[in-house]
């Protein structure tokens, strides 16, 4: 199902999203392969789809979420999560 | 209905399998998922219903079996919902993602169908975006119905490199190589293991002859080496069966090396419910002994709670003769990486905090003899957002390979403390209105 104009904001910017789809999907498709500075050189992405890496974390509508498990949905404000040190 | 109640975490088939035997049995069940929708990672279900993943037959009426099943019980299914883990006083919890508010739950048993990881063994460049497990890619296929963006080296061990190359394929972009780590010769043993099971063969019968097809050649015993930045690609320094370099760019590198049962959480909590696993979770044996499995752990809570269940004896049968099959298969397939004396020390181990090799050794030479617990405790391997399940293992069998001794086992690093995922502390807290004064 294509949609017609769905977006939630990324960072404040309009990231187009199906039906059904997950934020790590959406934001895939647009391009974008890192979803955050994440910790040490390890950066925030999408790695194993089924929410076991917590590497595709970020915040949505300010709780951090799996990007790989969370479903798009319109207006969802989603940002990436700033580097934590250890 | 005995109306007693019982909770089933995952929604895969071992879930939903032992959720459809315990409501036949009369208890009142409640399935969790983690993810939007049932199925698991085998049966994941697409965004869009026109727009899905050709899978074997076989596998698709297994799941509609099963889902039909479910959709005429009385199952209550919590979708979106997080195992968080079992606490002290014995509760489960679970994080409802859709409120953002924790759910306590006291059931008189709890079935862990948890599934299995992907076993991925590090090499330099791994934690790179881009880089995906072969799992991850397959999910992003049987979601969008479509085949990711840009150039895709596969690479690692197993059958699923196999069947994510020829399911590419089939959606118009085959692989740009896929490297097999394995140079085993095929076994009498192996022979004799899967002659019994030829719907695997089948099934890879299928997927050979469409790479083939297409003119993808499976290179066995080559690796990937490490994986460096190039501009917005990956540039990733391949090693073929006789030690010649070469090097490719591509846009998505997929790693595999095996599958591991997801052990975070399952261990036993002292003041818990009566608990089974079923599943991958329990033992990595594949989609068919997950049914069976699911089956008789149903059984097991509902003879524990004093009630009648179905006859084992062909659920049994069906678990043993997978175990054998997959133990055949698993001869013809090396999931122990490379030569970890190869790697460079500034090879990141935990994926989560960047925690690297060099750290490691370091923790090691230390005159102090490290225990399993030191190593996370001190050495943050395993403490990440993750709990180890990427690093946990391989960084147990390094320590194993580097000293004499008792080896440090996984479950000793990793720990059993909830939450077994990081849930949000506000979750936990109730909020009222807030009065004008505040």
């Amino acid at each position: 199902m294509t949609s017609a104009g769905q977006t939630f904001l990324f960072d404040g910017m309009a990231i187009p999203f199906a039906s059904n789809e997950t934020i790590a999907m959406a934001l895939d498709r647009a391009g974008i392969r890192t979803f955050g500075s994440g910790q040490g050189s390890s950066a925030g992405r999408y790695f194993c789809g089924i929410g076991a890496c917590q590497a595709c974390i970020v915040s949505v509508d300010g709780t951090r979420m799996e990007a790989c498990l969370t479903p798009a949905r319109k207006g969802l404000q989603v940002a990436r999560i700033a580097s934590v040190l250890p | 209905m005995t109306g007693m109640e019982v909770l089933v975490i995952g929604g895969g088939p071992a879930g939903v399998s032992a959720a459809l035997e315990m409501a036949r049995g009369g208890l009142n069940v409640t399935l969790c998922e983690q993810g939007p929708r049932l199925g698991g990672a085998i049966h994941r279900q697409p965004d869009d219903p026109a727009r899905r993943l050709r899978v074997p037959r076989a596998q698709r009426r297994r799941w509609r079996t099963l889902a039909e099943a479910l959709s005429m019980s009385p199952v209550e299914i919590l979708c979106r919902h997080m195992f968080a883990g079992v606490e002290g006083s014995g509760a489960v919890l679970l994080e409802d993602r859709a409120s953002g508010r924790i759910v306590t739950r006291r059931p008189a048993a709890l079935v862990l169908a948890l599934g299995g990881v992907e076993r991925v063994t590090p090499v330099p460049g791994w934690q790179l975006p881009g880089v995906v497990t072969v799992g991850g890619l397959q999910v992003m296929m049987k979601s969008t119905g479509r085949a990711p963006e840009g150039d895709i080296l596969i690479a690692g061990s197993g059958p699923l490199l196999l069947a994510v190359a020829a399911q590419l394929t089939a959606l118009g972009k085959a692989p740009v190589a896929v490297l097999e780590r394995s140079t085993g010769p095929l076994s009498l043993r192996a022979v004799a293991g899967l002659i019994r099971a030829p719907a695997y063969l089948w099934e890879a019968a299928g997927y050979l002859s469409r790479l083939i097809r297409a003119g993808i050649r499976l290179q066995r015993g080559a690796s990937v080496r490490s994986i460096a930045p190039a501009g917005n690609r990956l540039s990733v320094t391949i090693v073929d069966n006789i030690g010649l370099e070469r090097r490719l760019v591509v846009d998505r590198v997929a790693l595999h090396d095996g599958l591991l049962p997801n052990g975070n959480g399952t261990a036993a909590a002292p003041a818990g419910p009566f608990t089974v696993l079923a599943g991958d979770c329990r033992e990595v044996l594949g989609g068919v002994a997950a049914i069976a499995d699911g089956r008789l752990a149903g059984q097991a809570v509902l003879a524990k709670l004093g009630l009648a269940g179905s006859d084992s004896a062909g659920s049994a049968a069906t678990l043993q003769h997978e175990r054998r099959t997959q133990s055949a298969l698993n001869t013809l397939f090396d999931y122990s990486g490379g030569d970890a004396a190869q790697l460079p020390d500034d090879t990141v181990i935990c994926r989560c905090e960047g925690r690297t090799l060099g750290q490691l050794r370091a923790l090691l030479a230390a005159d102090d003899r490290v225990s399993a617990r030191e190593i996370k405790l001190n050495g943050r391997f395993a403490m990440g957002a993750c709990q180890g399940r990427f690093c946990a293992e391989w960084v147990a069998a390094y320590v194993a390979s580097q000293r004499d001794g008792q080896p440090p086992q996984v479950a000793e690093i990793v720990g059993s403390r909830w939450p077994v995922k990081p849930v949000s502390v506000s979750a936990f807290v109730e909020r009222h209105p807030s009065s004008p004064s505040e």
